[in-house]
């Protein structure tokens, strides 16, 4: 079983843009997303909430128009945001959350979650908790953190953690899988957590 | 002062020092309510800690939030009645009165345009609240606010920069003075308002702030001295 | 006096009614709603159901077509499902083009149907690389009361149930189709999706099978698939954050669901 996300995959930029509040590039394994945060800022009254930010994520393919499945990641982004930053500070204030991405090879929504939080950590919006995102792949025996090169995958997972005390805040599954094979999927993903929490630290204190 | 650690969000700083059960906290630090005496960090940045129990975070924000009492410089970007909007880079426009100027009465009242510049304190700043401006201090004088002459530039700088310019400490705009004859108006919002005899003065200006910003972690002495 | 107090603090007054370890609606935690499925209702499609979880009720229609298998897979038919939530079914929807909701739901449902494989799409292909069945599976919601997914997924085992397509026939030198309309097959279901949706009550109290005014008033709403006794989707798309053991006990508990699904399609289809 393989435990170890490679480190040196990951490569990372902050504040590559100079319009929004935070920004920043991360690409792992080839895939490449660019992230950029603009908050809290003027909030369309159609999507006003008086009591915390209304959290808004626009998330842009490689080419063309946004389709379905990129609304899922929609989704799973925002609704991330909006567990892990403090909205209650800003009431009737909407905080933007934009995606390009660059490069797909595989584990997207991971690299673009990951790329979102350094973002948010960019600029210095307040969190409650940062957020990593780690994906695994199972093919029936055995789970690895890094896409295996031959044997057919069975399963994919992706888990976001919160940094504190390691809880799922998101998952996303593919194929089919035994509940003993998510938990153990879990597991690994949490130790793996480790390493992008670790690899944030890392990128700020530079 | 002193500087303790470099924090990420999430993290828990425990061993809080406090007055008779008070704590103050600044920007970035939150209290932590499942345990007595620990704070939780809400940004990234250098923890920073004042006796007896001060404590805050700094950390680079590139997003101004209103704060009562704070100086900056605005533009008018709309006039409706007695009432103006001011873009102070906030995430809500400002509101300032045309009688918040000095000697401005229901009949005279001061010749304010959309797209001019002003300099303006804070009266109000709460978070439900749209940011209220005066540019009269509580005896009714304007002293150094009001409205900036049109001759001058207005350019974007981050917080922390604007933060370092107002340090009172801060050789730059001094040794600035030796080399160029020049008048400045700096907000806490990131804004800056400058102007100068000459254009050429104030572009070379403007480029210095804009290096300054750009080496945010050089000291700035050392930029002092490679343009002088 | 409880409606006011209701509107004015709903939070408070689901805290209040949940330390009781009891829903305004009477339900315990872990109670479903009652589930009522109605299969063959549309004439003019091919398959159709209805079904009502709670008053949660969504109408789930298939069309069948001919279509050429793509290049890339010339033995495989398709599934296209798409799922409509409309003005009528809540104050939160606007006519226009589809909500990011809905897009949301139908790219689930979507995954859904791809990772149990309960329709294989090799078995849709009449000749390949020639011809294929195109199954449309749409869903309308009709009352949108939470856990849509739920009763989307029912009404579409129903109507999968009910399909039957008819006999077409193929001629490779003229090119041309025939369909024997009186000759109608049913189609083959490898397996059956049941899904649960969950919600997290101020990080602390998980509900099962929510409604509407749960679902918003929570601060997180999760979804757990199960194929048989494996699963084929765990998805909680952020909200407040999870215990590993915790997802792992809903697992355990969106599991008493199956058997009475199977046992409700049966009578349905029986009756």
């Amino acid at each position: 079983m393989e435990t170890e996300l490679t480190k040196s995959t990951f490569s990372c930029k902050l504040g590559i843009l100079s319009r929004p509040d935070g920004s920043a590039i991360l690409s792992k394994d080839n895939t490449t997303v660019i992230a950029g945060i603009y908050g809290p800022i003027e909030v369309k009254l159609q999507k006003l909430l008086i009591d915390k930010a209304s959290v808004e994520c626009h998330y842009r393919p490689k080419s063309g128009l946004p389709g379905i499945e990129d609304r899922m990641h929609e989704s799973i982004i925002r609704n991330t945001c909006e567990a892990s930053l403090v909205a209650s500070l800003h009431p009737r204030t909407a905080v933007l959350v934009a995606i390009q991405e660059l490069q797909n090879s595989g584990q997207l929504i991971s690299c673009a979650v990951n790329a979102v939080c350094l973002a948010c950590l960019h600029a210095g919006i307040d969190m409650k908790f940062m957020f990593g995102a780690v994906t695994c792949f199972s093919n029936g025996v055995e789970m690895s953190l890094n896409p295996p090169a031959q044997t057919h995958i069975k399963a994919v997972f992706v888990f976001v953690f919160d940094s504190t005390e390691k809880r799922v805040i998101a998952s996303h599954t593919k194929g089919i899988f035994t509940k003993e094979q998510f938990e153990e999927a879990v597991e690994l993903c949490r130790s793996g957590s480790d390493q992008v929490f670790d690899y944030y630290k890392k990128v700020l204190t530079n | 002062m002193s500087q303790i650690e470099f924090v990420l969000p999430g993290q828990v700083v425990k061993d809080v020092k406090s007055v008779r059960g008070v704590t103050i906290l600044g920007p970035g630090l939150r209290q932590n309510e499942d345990q007595p005496n620990t704070i939780c960090v809400t940004q990234p940045g250098k923890l920073y800690f004042k006796s007896p129990n001060v404590y805050w975070i700094e950390g680079n924000r590139n997003r101004y939030i209103p704060k009562k009492y704070d100086l900056v410089v605005g533009v008018i970007v709309k006039k409706s009645g007695d009432m103006l909007k001011v873009d102070i880079g906030s995430a809500e426009h400002a509101s300032l009165s045309l009688l918040a100027f000095e000697g401005a009465t229901k009949k005279q009242k001061p010749d304010v345009q959309v797209g001019d510049i002003v300099y303006a304190k804070l009266l109000n700043a709460h978070r439900e609240m749209e940011p209220e401006l005066v540019c009269v201090d509580s005896y009714y004088r304007a002293g150094t606010l009001g409205v900036l002459s049109n001759d001058g530039f207005l350019m974007n700088i981050s917080l922390t920069l604007a933060q370092k310019l107002l340090d009172i400490q801060n050789p730059l705009l001094r040794s600035l003075g030796k080399r160029f004859c020049y008048e400045i108006a700096v907000g806490v919002n990131g804004k800056l308002w400058i102007n100068a005899r000459k254009t050429k003065d104030v572009l070379n200006l403007m480029k210095v702030f804009q290096i300054t910003d750009q080496n945010a972690k050089t000291d700035l002495s050392e930029v002092n001295k490679s343009i002088l | 006096m409880s409606d006011g107090y209701k509107t004015l603090h709903p939070v408070k007054y689901y805290r209040e009614f949940l330390s009781q370890g009891i829903r305004p609606d009477g339900r315990e935690f872990n109670t479903f709603r009652p589930i009522l499925l109605n299969v063959g209702s549309i004439n003019t499609a091919d398959g159709s159901a209805i079904a009502k979880v709670g008053n949660t009720t969504v109408v789930c229609g298939i069309k069948a077509e001919l279509c050429k298998p793509k290049p890339d897979a010339p033995d495989c038919g398709f599934v296209v499902p798409n799922l409509e939530l409309p003005p009528l079914c809540s104050a939160k929807f606007r006519p226009g083009p589809p909500s990011d909701q809905a897009q949301v739901l139908t790219q689930l449902i979507a995954e859904i149907i791809t990772n149990s494989n309960c329709i294989d799409l090799r078995d849709l292909c009449i000749v390949r690389d020639k011809l294929a069945w195109c199954l449309f599976v749409d869903f309308v919601c009709l009352d949108f009361d939470g856990a849509v997914v739920d009763a989307a997924v029912v009404s579409l085992l129903g109507a999968l149930k009910t399909v039957k397509l008819p006999l077409v026939e193929y001629d490779p030198a003229l090119e041309s189709t025939q369909v024997f309309l009186e000759e109608k097959k049913p189609i083959k279901l490898h397996s059956m999706p049941v899904s649960t949706t969950f919600a997290v009550f101020e990080d602390k109290i998980i509900l099962k099978d929510p409604t509407l005014e749960e679902e918003t008033l929570c601060s997180g709403v999760f979804t757990i698939v199960l194929k048989d006794d494996e699963l084929c989707c765990v998805h909680k798309p952020g909200g407040s954050p999870l215990a590993p053991e915790e997802l792992v006990k809903c697992i355990d508990e969106s599991k008493l669901r199956t058997p009475l699904i199977s046992s409700l399609i049966a009578t349905t289809l029986k009756s």
